[in-house]
């Protein structure tokens, strides 16, 4: 490696309390041989598992990949890792992207949550409702159309082929407000993230903006569910990938499927966002 | 985890209706479960207990092993209403156990929506030569092996998930261990094999040969792979870990131990830090009693689970 490149190395770690951690390193490591194949500058990506305070504090950008949500979170308190995260994603606001239960941790409100509720790191102001379609026979796959994948060289847009396991949905977009979500605190059975402000030197170069959809599943929800309320719902889809600035959310499986323009399109985020933080 | 098990890894299961396989769809629960510990459960409060250790799924039934094993007579499938009562107390995957080759309890425990079924030798076999086909079913299986033709003649029937049979309710290691490494000793012989050598070996240890071929190739099994019967300690499960299983099952051995909650944490904090023995040496202080164990070298074959399953 040479000293020329060296400023280009960006680490990537996975965190790998629990879950299917490995596969997202799998996917990433065929992203990075994608991107290096079209990229013009030298860089070295470092991909990583993540277990404690010194490993993450080692990376970049994090993926928080699919498990149970319960049990990672239990695990990261127990391990000394929750504040290290809430520090990385919402003080530092470094890149991270959370699949499944990775989405349910990176929520700043959460119901469907055990009895006595869960810790949420948060990040992304959104109200998610984990196992939404219910139990593992209703798990499934689907054909997303998710407009970010669109090439710049204007190629039709393939479906991206999505795996859906005990998944949770977005059912709330929130306002970003300062402190904790109180408002959702008064909903029923619905569990909130504690606020951390952004560092003062981070927020002079990252704009914390709103929610934005980036893809819904259309009519699925109209199509498995009886109830009339439900079914209104469904007429706009039910929301399952969104972005907040540089938090990203999925709450379907990238990593099971052989399809790694996800990972793609996240590491090029991941270097536009590690080149704008380095930039005075 | 030694060896990577490939996002697009199948064993080649029949295609659904849609001309699809939903193989995916159950394999990747397991992947889901990776890293993570699975705890028997007879009751709605131990499920509790279970979850708020961090357990990544629950396997409800009614003895656990050590008690069928004391207690003898024929261990059948779970009353339903137990296994609903512990589906509506935590939100984690609730799995539940069937006898070999009893397709009749795994259409109910499908019925009932459990997440997982565990076709086990832990009960007592209804079927003297054949085991459940597995692939018809929406809900996926978990099936027990002692060596690599038995793992691949569940996959072939459309287990999802494998667990090492160790041997269960004894809090005795040493059968979790021999069939583990048993599973990976086959599979490093056959990578070393031509493709003439591999259908005679698929004939040995009667295996499709297609599965045999490509496990061969990934150098694992083709799915998830827990370890199972006998882990009793922090050290057991990590000791499970470090030989290559992605996950383990406790089974009496939490629940039949002094303090439950305090050793259920232990091992959940042990299979996630498996290689970390300053972690291991931290969570294996203080646990109390653990379970009373039977010493599996002194039992007669006729008293062991591990020979259930053809």
């Amino acid at each position: 490696m040479g000293s020329a490149g060296r400023h280009m190395d960006i680490t990537v770690g996975v965190l790998a309390l629990q879950g299917a951690f490995n596969e997202h390193v799998q996917l990433l490591r065929v992203a990075a041989k994608i991107l290096e194949a079209k990229d013009i500058v030298n860089r070295t990506w470092v991909f990583r598992e993540i277990r404690t305070e010194a490993e993450l504090n080692s990376c970049d950008a994090l993926i928080i990949p699919g498990g149970e949500s319960t049990a990672i979170s239990l695990v990261a308190q127990r391990s000394g890792m929750m504040e290290p995260l809430r520090d990385f994603v919402k003080v530092q606001r470094k890149p991270t992207w959370g699949t499944c239960a990775g989405l349910i941790l990176l929520a700043e409100a959460a119901n469907q949550t055990k009895k006595g509720g869960q810790e949420l790191i948060g990040g992304l102001d959104v109200r998610v409702n984990r196992n939404h379609f219910g139990r593992q026979i209703e798990s499934f796959q689907a054909d997303l159309e998710l407009p970010f994948l669109q090439q710049a060289d204007g190629d039709e847009l393939k479906p991206f082929r999505a795996i859906f396991i005990r998944a949770p949905i977005v059912e709330k977009l929130l306002k970003h407000v300062v402190g904790p979500q109180t408002d959702e605190e008064k909903v029923d059975a619905t569990v909130v993230a504690p606020s951390r402000p952004i560092d003062h030197q981070v927020a002079k170069k990252i704009h914390l903006k709103g929610v934005e959809i980036m893809g819904t599943l259309p009519g699925r929800a109209a199509a498995i569910k009886e109830d009339e309320t439900k079914k209104l719902d469904a007429e706009a889809g039910d929301i399952i990938a969104v972005r907040q600035t540089n938090v990203f959310g999925t709450s379907f499986h990238p990593e099971l499927t052989g399809d790694p323009r996800i990972h793609v399109w996240w590491l090029e985020q991941v270097v536009e966002a590690v080149e704008e933080r380095k930039n005075p | 985890m030694a060896t990577e098990l490939p996002t697009r890894a199948t064993n080649g299961g029949p295609k659904n209706a849609t001309g699809e396989e939903n193989f995916t769809v159950k394999t990747g629960l397991a992947r889901m479960l990776k890293g993570g510990v699975i705890m028997d459960v007879v009751n709605a409060e131990q499920a509790r207990i279970a979850e708020e250790a961090g357990a990544v799924a629950v396997m409800a039934l009614e003895r656990v092993p050590a008690d069928i094993r004391a207690q003898g007579g024929v261990a059948r499938m779970s009353d339903p209403k137990m296994i609903k009562e512990i589906m509506a107390t935590v939100t984690i995957p609730v799995m539940a156990k069937a006898r070999i080759g009893h397709f009749v309890e795994c259409q109910i425990l499908e019925a009932i929506g459990v997440d997982y079924i565990d076709e086990s030798e832990v009960l007592t076999p209804a079927d003297h030569a054949h085991h459940v086909e597995k692939h018809p079913f929406s809900v996926p299986f978990v099936c027990g092996c002692r060596n690599l033709g038995e793992a691949l003649r569940r996959i072939s029937e459309g287990a999802a998930m494998i667990r090492t049979k160790g041997e269960a309710g004894t809090g005795d290691v040493i059968e979790a261990v021999r069939h583990m490494r048993t599973v990976s000793a086959e599979i490093a012989r056959a990578q070393n094999m031509s493709d003439p050598e591999l259908r005679i070996l698929a004939k040995e240890i009667q295996a499709p040969y297609d599965l045999l071929k490509e496990t061969a190739k990934l150098g694992r099994l083709p799915v998830v792979n827990f370890a199972a019967g006998g882990i009793a300690t922090p050290a057991d499960a990590a000791l499970m870990m470090q030989l290559g299983c992605d996950g383990v099952f406790v089974g009496s051995g939490i629940f039949k131990s002094g303090d439950a909650s305090k050793r259920a944490k232990a091992i959940v904090q042990a299979v996630t830090h498996y290689n970390d023995a300053k972690v291991l040496a931290a969570v294996s202080e203080d646990l109390g009693e653990a379970m009373v164990g039977l010493n599996v070298s002194t039992m007669d074959a006729k008293d062991k689970m591990q020979g259930r399953g053809w």
